[in-house]
């Protein structure tokens, strides 16, 4: 009898471990996962900022035209540090002020984010008025949402001028992507060290 | 034959028409850049750009290069060329060579304002301005504070004064402001350059009008386009449409409701020489617009100097040289970038 329980514990413990080492090893997945994306993310950025030069001229798209003034930022970062509820911290990215309360940014960001990467295409349309009209039906607020981020978007992309290419509107969204990309290569980047403490944890009670 | 150049024209023109054809020699041919394409280096490109007229202009850049630093030395020989053809010249053509220069003047004049609103140090944007587009009293322009100052310290002593009439206000400057007063200097610029041209008659009025013309309806697409999803009103922007060209005015009238891409393009493909253009575009698509435009654009350049006693050659030389600057800029970024699979998006042959 104290046999099989004994058994029962080390197979207990077995599996444990084996759900750290698997925890682990899914987040260094979707980390590497996370770095490429990044990666290509920026690659396309830079090389529609070079386009969006060559198109509407260097003069136009020049460092000596960013606006030096004070002025709030559009977008912020929250982070949720450790503590004894949370294992790890936590980074949550709120795009385009579009709203003092923090909980509900973090959703509308989200909301934003997922509508202008699925509608990210070669074309220059901003406004999608079969889009607005059936989002209409269902409710107000998403075209709000919608129409009061892309007012922030064109308005820091105002410094290259009110009328800018294409171009440069698609190189915004790549940043944009590789800003969200960052920020959620983060959240991995905590939970791959919490499994990583775990695995080492695991180890040390075996040896 | 539209008159009797052939008998006057070599007096005055002569020299400088041929200096100009002798420039035009000079021109990247399709295998040059296809040398370009391949270097692995921006240090390749230097090396290959030593065997062209460029040469003297890299020779003297450490390394290592950046790709603003080959524009600005291919953008020094296009200045250097174009202040010999112009100390040289006689009116009408002093004044034909000046007029090519105003567009660069307008893009440093707004330039230096929108960098000051940005507060930005005014010996900074004067390094980034134009050459071409200089003039005396450029620095003054950061004092101003609406566009009626703007035109009574500094403008009022320019060529671009004259222009200035359709857009002082007392308003303050802001981002908006200065992209109307912009497009609308550039509006009344190619207006009175189109109607020079005219009164210059013969094969000059000729080439130089259909040249012009497209380059209005060009800005007018360009308009259209980059005031998709912003703040500028029907009204507003049917007003930076220029009062000539193809497109004026019933193409204009269309361009101004259009609200997306395809919208445009069904105004354009109305007209015979924009149905091509727009062709070679996929439905929703614009990003290889700009391309198209320029390769239809070089193709009338080149069919400039077809003929000979004419001032359009001036124009199209110094337009063809802009192009290979950008050329050059472009095979620049996708070395520097590694992304020589993306070099032919934008690379477009002269020869």
């Amino acid at each position: 009898m104290q046999t099989s329980e004994n058994g029962m514990e080390s197979t207990n413990e077995l599996s444990e471990s084996d759900r750290h080492i698997l925890n682990f090893l899914d987040s260094m997945d979707s980390y590497l996962i996370l770095m490429d994306s990044l990666s290509s993310a920026l690659r396309q950025g830079w090389l529609e900022l070079a386009s969006a030069r060559h198109s509407m001229g260097a003069s136009r798209v020049s460092s000596a035209l960013f606006d030096l003034k004070s002025h709030n930022a559009p977008t912020t970062l929250q982070v949720n540090n450790a503590g004894p509820d949370v294992e790890f911290p936590h980074f949550t990215l709120c795009k385009w002020a579009l709203s003092s309360d923090p909980e509900k940014r973090s959703e509308e960001a989200k909301f934003e984010e997922d509508e202008m990467l699925q509608n990210k295409s070669n074309s220059p349309r901003l406004q999608h008025p079969e889009l607005q009209e059936s989002k209409a039906e269902g409710g107000g607020s998403p075209v709000t949402i919608g129409n009061q981020a892309q007012k922030e978007r064109l308005k820091s992309l105002s410094m290259f001028g009110a009328l800018v290419s294409p171009k440069l509107r698609s190189t915004q969204l790549s940043f944009e992507k590789a800003l969200e990309a960052l920020v959620e290569i983060s959240n991995v980047r905590a939970s791959l060290l919490c499994a990583y403490d775990q695995v080492q944890k695991d180890l040390k009670n075996t040896t | 034959m539209y008159g009797f150049e052939a008998l006057t024209f070599n007096i005055h023109g002569g020299y400088l028409e041929a200096i100009v054809r002798g420039y035009r020699s000079g021109l990247l041919t399709a295998a040059d850049y296809n040398n370009l394409c391949q270097c692995e280096t921006l240090d390749d490109i230097k090396m290959h750009l030593s065997a062209t007229e460029y040469g003297p202009y890299l020779q003297n850049e450490p390394s290592p290069l950046h790709t603003t630093t080959i524009v600005e030395k291919c953008t020094l020989k296009l200045v250097d060329e174009y202040k010999h053809m112009l100390t040289q010249a006689t009116e009408p053509l002093s004044t034909f060579l000046e007029y090519i220069t105003y567009g660069h003047m307008i893009d440093n004049v707004v330039l230096i304002v929108t960098g000051t609103l940005h507060e930005r140090d005014v010996q900074e944007l004067l390094e980034k301005c134009h050459p071409l587009g200089m003039f005396d009293s450029i620095a003054t322009l950061a004092v101003a504070q609406n566009m009626r100052e703007l035109y009574r310290l500094v403008l009022v002593d320019t060529p671009l004064a004259p222009y200035f009439s359709e857009c002082i206000t007392s308003e303050d400057l802001d981002d908006m402001n200065i992209e109307i007063m912009r497009n609308t200097l550039y509006k009344a610029y190619l207006e009175d350059f189109y109607r020079f041209c005219q009164k210059l008659g013969g094969a000059t009025a000729e080439i130089m009008c259909d040249l012009l013309a497209f380059e209005a309806d060009r800005r007018a697409v360009n308009i259209t386009i980059n005031s998709i999803g912003t703040e500028l009103t029907r009204d507003d922007r049917r007003k930076l449409y220029s009062n000539f060209g193809l497109l004026y005015p019933y193409g204009h009238e269309e361009l101004a409701v259009c609200e997306d891409i395809d919208q445009v393009r069904g105004a354009m493909e109305k007209y015979p020489p924009y149905q091509s253009i727009f062709s070679k575009l996929s439905y929703g698509e614009s990003q290889m617009l700009d391309k198209a435009f320029y390769e239809e654009e070089v193709k009338r350049l080149c069919l400039a100097f077809e003929q000979q006693f004419h001032y359009a050659v001036f124009f199209a030389y110094m337009r063809l040289r802009e192009q290979e600057i950008r050329n050059l800029m472009w095979i620049s970024e996708c070395v520097a970038q590694n992304q020589k699979a993306r070099v032919h998006d934008s690379v477009v042959f002269i020869f």
